[in-house]
């Protein structure tokens, strides 16, 4: 019973980890690069789930033979049901759905990144990030009105797309999120070393400079907001297909979860610095669910006070702090090498030895 | 048909005055104030829980809530804005360390809800004392509810209070001076520091005012203020975020656009009511696509 308890702990700091990493690492790209106040995160985390409940869903039943129409909506939990009987027969349909569903999340997700970049890029500063914030709002409003894409209110669920592993469900998913996430990492690393970021990075500490050696400052944002989309739809999708979540409904992308922590993370780690940005998700992640866990063994001691307050004072405090005292945070940014250490070592002793002998 | 308008012009009253508060802590401190939220809502729970405590009439116990959420305003400032200010901190992390302050003041006013809820068994996790509001007259049938009035009226009193107190005292002019130019006015020896701290009151006190204000036209829990804080961002860019003038009238245009709008149209669009928050969205996105500084562009003096 408590090895059980344990793999359930386990399996929701993994998971949080994981997800919160791409998310984070996509705001660390857009903000921490390239200076865009993207305080509209959940559009494209949302944008993701839709384009696994909503499209490849359909997809799914189409294949199984069922109705993809209006009745996908209102039977949707028997429909799932009976796609899932389908998906569990045919193994290798579900592996390749999957692989389609996670590509079709990151096309969409680029392209609400391109439809966000193009009008907003010609704000500045707070009205950018109010004016993305709204976006975010917009689309959230709307896919929670609007039945036919998600299912409204009630939402859509989300066929078994690992029913093929078995009673290792839950065990293969997470593992599955855990590499994508490792995945995101080496990218956000190679974006962060490549010609492309270091332009970022420029751009952000003075977009003068930039434009005087003759790039356009715009196509630079827009490349940042559209890579980060991708990357946070990516998130989107990965969250709602885990077997303990596998629904997908606007509400559950609200502003606290999808937008903030995120930020209260990249601030925490140090903004520009993806190894410092994954420190502080694991160690944020960690602290957050813990106590989710221990909630009522908390509450018990603070007078019956809410644990679930705990973490809005410690998120808000770790907010207030950092900005006050530590601004370039717990690991500060440090400028990106292009080629490892070694190698500019050789660089130089053969250079050294080329004068000696001339 | 009257009761709507005037349901409509109430809210957009409401709303005016926190964005004229937004407005306010933005143009003279640089700080967009993601704690609006937050103070809203302590606004609101505050003449609540007042109320509950005297059982006196809640338009009495308001300006008490809002003084001090006032005060909430000047702890602010002086514990966490002033240090980034004088560090030359940028917009955006000005408003992240709002946004932090937010969550704090949200889990307080939560702690200080369950208080009540556990040891004195307080029914108050959610706030509906919009029937305590007496009507005043009874037109056409209709009641006629104080709210409508009152609403209006601060709304619009405020706007003349500011409007003397910015070009008629002395210290209203120094505050206007400093927005202008905080090195010129200090040279000339306004503390601006001092009147820093004015503002951050002043935007305490008309974001409480407005979440007090609520209480009498919706019901609704210690969310109330993240919920419709959207609508007081918007309203503050679309009125520009140069002048409190600004401000309240975009505050106005949001809050009728959102109801009086969406339910005039809902005669020959009747789906159209589950999407009023989009309509002053997508005002707020359009005026600044139009106009990237918001409708304050247009009628700057130049």
């Amino acid at each position: 019973m408590i090895e059980e308890e344990l793999f359930h702990v386990l399996v929701n700091i993994i998971l949080n980890i994981s997800i919160y990493l791409i998310l984070s690492l996509s705001l660390n790209i857009e903000t921490g690069f390239a200076n865009i106040p993207q305080f509209g995160r959940l559009t494209a985390a949302l944008v993701g789930s839709i384009a696994v409940g909503g499209i490849i869903g359909r997809v799914a039943a189409y294949l199984a033979g069922l109705p993809i129409g209006e009745e996908f909506v209102r039977n949707n939990a028997r429909l799932v049901t009976e796609v899932n009987k389908y998906l569990s027969m045919n193994p290798f349909v579900s592996a390749s759905l999957l692989i389609l569903a996670l590509i079709t999340a990151v096309l969409l997700g680029t392209l609400v990144g391109l439809l966000t970049a193009l009008p907003a890029l010609r704000l500045k500063e707070a009205y950018l990030g109010i004016t993305l914030l709204s976006f975010g709002e917009i689309l959230r409003t709307f896919v929670y009105n609007y039945e036919p894409i998600v299912g409204g209110t009630l939402g859509v669920m989300i066929p078994s797309f690992f029913v093929f592993t078995g009673q290792y469900e839950v065990f293969a998913s997470l593992l599955f999120i855990v590499l994508m996430a490792v995945t995101c990492i080496a990218i956000a690393e190679r974006i962060s070393k490549s010609p492309l970021g270091r332009v970022m990075k420029a751009v952000r500490d003075s977009e003068l400079a930039i434009q005087v050696y003759g790039r356009s400052v715009i196509r630079i944002k827009i490349y940042a907001i559209v890579i980060g989309s991708a990357m946070a739809a990516l998130a989107g999708a990965l969250y709602s297909i885990f077997p303990l979540v596998r629904s997908s409904r606007a509400d559950a992308f609200d502003r606290y979860n999808w937008t903030f922590l995120p930020w209260a993370y990249i601030m925490l780690g140090g903004v520009g610095n993806n190894l410092g940005v994954a420190l502080a998700v694991i160690v944020m992640s960690i602290a957050r669910s813990l106590i989710s866990i221990y909630k009522h063994e908390i509450t018990n001691y603070l007078f019956n006070i809410d644990a679930t307050w705990l973490e809005f004072i410690l998120m808000g405090l770790v907010i207030i702090l950092i900005t006050m005292f530590k601004p370039q945070g717990l690991m500060p940014e440090k400028p990106a090498f292009t080629l490892p250490k070694s190698k500019i070592e050789e660089i130089r002793k053969r250079v050294l030895e080329e004068k000696a002998t001339s | 048909m009257l009761v709507i308008a005037l349901t409509s012009l109430a809210y957009a009253s409401i709303l005016a005055i926190g964005c004229a508060a937004i407005t306010l802590l933005y143009t003279s401190t640089r700080v967009f104030n993601f704690a609006h939220a937050s103070m809203v809502s302590w606004g609101f729970y505050l003449t609540f829980i007042f109320h509950k405590l005297t059982l006196l009439l809640p338009y009495l116990l308001m300006p008490l809530a809002a003084v001090i959420v006032g005060f909430y305003g000047i702890v602010i400032y002086l514990s966490v804005v002033r240090r980034l200010i004088h560090s030359k901190a940028s917009e955006i992390t000005l408003m992240m360390v709002t946004l932090g302050v937010d969550f704090v003041l949200f889990a307080f006013l939560n702690i200080l809800i369950d208080f009540f809820y556990y040891n004195f068994k307080w029914d108050i996790k959610n706030v509906n004392i919009v029937l305590r509001d007496p009507a005043v007259i009874s037109i056409a049938g209709s009641d006629i509810k104080a709210i409508y009035i009152i609403a209006p009226i601060t709304a619009l009193l405020l706007l003349f209070l500011m409007h003397l107190f910015l070009t008629k005292t002395n210290t209203g002019i120094a505050m206007r001076a400093s927005i202008e130019s905080p090195i010129l006015s200090s040279i000339l020896g306004i503390d601006v520091d001092k009147i820093y701290v004015l503002a951050w009151f002043i935007g305490g006190v008309f974001a409480g005012l407005s979440g007090s204000l609520l209480t009498m036209l919706m019901q609704g829990s210690s969310t109330i203020g993240s919920d419709i804080v959207v609508m007081y961002f918007a309203g503050s860019i679309v009125g520009g975020l140069q002048s409190i003038l600004g401000g309240l009238f975009g505050g106005l245009l949001v809050g009728l656009s959102e109801r009086l709008l969406s339910y005039s149209l809902s005669g020959i669009l009747p789906w159209i009511y589950s999407y009023r928050f989009v309509i002053p969205l997508s005002m707020l996105v359009i005026t600044l696509l139009v106009y990237p500084r918001g409708l304050a562009g247009l009628v700057e003096r130049k």
